[in-house]
């Protein structure tokens, strides 16, 4: 993963860094996945 | 159809590729051409990459299982946004820094020219049988269920979708897409509505969602490790990530849809907005798959859901043991209907007692019809062996046919049409690029104008939709052609994937030991994938991309260790 941003690529909208969005898309995939494992246990 | 319906339909498709044709009226030399001017926004590309995927089958076929095997097969794409990530980390920076036109003009910088033809090869074999599979796997189920000539129907897919592709080129496909989208989650939308309405009135949508749950269709997530389970986490772990990764990062339809973005945050975006939508937007086509369950429990359904099937055996000597099978069907139905009843009562009551003892009863029903179901299947075989028995594909048609109000049933059926244009015009522009970057220009006629690319361009795409249409309208012919190409993504994507991990992350491997390697990787796996169809092994197709990448990754090491050693040998 890139440490550093480069100077002269754009940062991300809503987030600082581009890792910041990245660990915010897996962590929502996460939860999502989370929530499918509730729905599952509950109905089995 | 209906007057109404048709209008809809016509109206909706005609206005998509008008408005295509109008976006991409000024487009003028190859670079426009084959990538917009990279002038897409984030959106427009995210849009674009959802509706080269999901294709009509996808909205078909994805209900129906859910109808028949509950939601499992949302697990299947558990490994996307992962890749996504993956993607936009390593691997997009490097396309914009080479202002690539295809992901295989890479490998050759990296490795050397015949490394580049092998992908470029193998991505148009793969492709090219996909794109027909894409046209004629929609056309067989609508002209089944709606009575159209399957001919005319794979004619208007294809002709409509050749026509603005060849015109507009890859702008034409992102801009038509958009408008697709929008039209396929509209429609799916409005379908999940009108089937919450047709439920009976003392069913609430909590006691449908509670009802599905008991009858083990909210099935989601399975953590248990089967290397012949198709769809658990462990699978789509691995495995789906592996292939996600080598269709988004080296398949050229995903390729083109994001390398015409405006920059690389753009295409970044794009891909994350991919991730993040994806999975959510396959759970709900899945849902509405398991609201039609609910609806069939109430509502009668058909024995067999593609009424042509059962229509074959009318008028001959399997029509009496049809009709029994059909009377037995109604009344397991009637029976079943009270008991899902009874199940519902249970569950408000919230007694676990009376909760399993309606399950039991519930359960038993489904499992009687589901015998006479396959006892159906069994009788059609008998009358004719080349039958296709499986109707899950047909399950949504049929209740889109049957049960939408006139003027929706035509919506649905324009976002069927949208989904298989949108994956159609992807393919074939893909196609027409690789052809003619990786192979006519590179190796054919290097120096010609750039109007003459775009004219080669041009009858290229007009080429490979003609190939499509073709392999689509042959593809009757054919027995289990759908499933083995559905499959074969699986055994092409490994090896290309084990390519490209190469060049990008192991730089002291060269073209010398990587193309050999990809050679003997994708025998292997070709050999599995014929071991395992004959029942020798039993390994679940996705498990194939991870086999192949891996393979490729571990040859390419021990043959550059063995050319380096040679060299230092001999000097």
């Amino acid at each position: 993963m890139h440490s550093k941003e480069s100077p002269q690529e754009e940062r991300p909208p809503v987030f600082k860094t581009w890792k910041q969005l990245y660990i915010f898309v897996l962590v929502l995939h996460a939860l999502i996945i989370f929530l499918f494992y509730l729905i599952t246990r509950a109905y089995s | 159809m209906a007057t109404l319906d048709w209008i809809v339909l016509v109206g909706t498709l005609l206005a998509i590729v008008l408005y295509g044709l109008w976006k991409t009226r000024n487009v003028d030399n190859v670079q426009s051409y084959l990538l917009g001017d990279r002038e897409l926004k984030w959106w427009t590309i995210g849009l674009s990459i959802m509706a080269t995927q999901a294709s009509a089958i996808t909205f078909l076929s994805t209900p129906g299982q859910a109808f028949d095997d509950g939601m499992r097969f949302a697990q299947f794409y558990f490994g996307l946004p992962i890749a996504m990530v993956i993607l936009s980390i390593f691997v997009i920076p490097i396309y914009y820094r080479l202002k690539v036109y295809t992901a295989y003009e890479y490998l050759e910088g990296r490795f050397d020219l015949r490394t580049r033809t092998l992908t470029a090869i193998l991505f148009l074999v793969q492709r090219g049988l996909a794109a027909g599979i894409t046209i004629y796997a929609p056309a067989i189920i609508l002209s089944t269920i709606m009575e159209w000539d399957l001919f005319f129907t794979i004619l208007l897919i294809g002709l409509v979708v050749i026509f603005y592709t060849v015109f507009g080129g890859t702008n034409a496909v992102s801009q038509t897409q958009k408008q697709q989208m929008i039209v396929i989650l509209g429609g799916m939308f409005v379908a999940f509505m009108i089937i919450l309405f047709r439920l009976p009135e003392d069913v609430s949508f909590g006691d449908a969602v509670g009802l599905a749950g008991k009858m083990g269709k909210l099935n989601i997530v399975d953590f248990e490790f089967d290397l012949d389970n198709r769809y658990n986490m462990w699978s789509a772990m691995l495995g789906g990530t592996f292939l996600f990764l080598s269709y988004f990062g080296t398949d050229q339809s995903q390729v083109q849809r994001y390398l015409s973005g405006k920059s690389l945050t753009e295409s970044r975006l794009g891909l994350l907005f991919n991730g993040i939508f994806k999975v959510p937007m396959q759970f709900m086509i899945l849902f509405v798959g398991i609201m039609v369950f609910v609806f069939f429990e109430f509502t009668q359904p058909p024995l067999h859901f593609n009424d042509a099937n059962q229509q074959k055996l009318v008028g001959t000597s399997y029509e009496s043991r049809y009709n029994e099978l059909q009377e037995q069907h109604n009344q397991v139905f009637e029976d079943k209907r009270l008991a899902a009843r009874e199940l519902i009562t249970a569950i408000r009551s919230d007694n676990e007692a009376t909760i399993s003892q309606a399950q039991t009863k519930v359960t038993a029903l489904q499992a009687q019809d589901k015998v006479l179901r396959t006892e159906f299947k069994e009788l059609l075989r008998e009358q004719d062996p080349d039958s296709d028995t499986e109707d899950n594909d047909y399950v949504f048609i049929y209740f889109v046919i049957n049960y939408l109000p006139v003027g929706l049933v035509g919506l649905l059926i324009a976002v069927i049409f949208s989904a298989a244009m949108s994956s159609t015009a992807s393919e074939i522009n893909a196609l027409a690029t690789t052809s003619v970057i990786d192979l006519y220009r590179r190796q054919i006629r290097p120096n010609a104008s750039d109007q003459h690319y775009l004219s080669v361009s041009k009858w290229m795409t007009i080429g490979w939709g003609l190939i499509a249409l073709a392999f689509a309208a042959f593809a009757s012919l054919f027995d289990n052609l759908i499933e083995a190409v559905n499959i074969i993504g699986s055994v092409f994507y490994g090896t290309i994937l084990g390519i490209f991990l190469v060049a990008f992350f192991l730089k002291r491997v060269g073209g010398r030991a990587v193309f050999p390697s990809a050679l003997i990787a994708e025998a292997i796996v070709i050999t599995v994938f014929m071991l395992d169809k004959a029942d020798y092994l039993h390994i679940a197709y996705l498990w194939l991309n991870l086999i192949g990448c891996v393979l490729v990754v571990v040859l390419s090491l021990l043959s550059q260790s063995l050319i380096s050693e040679r060299k230092t040998t001999a000097g």
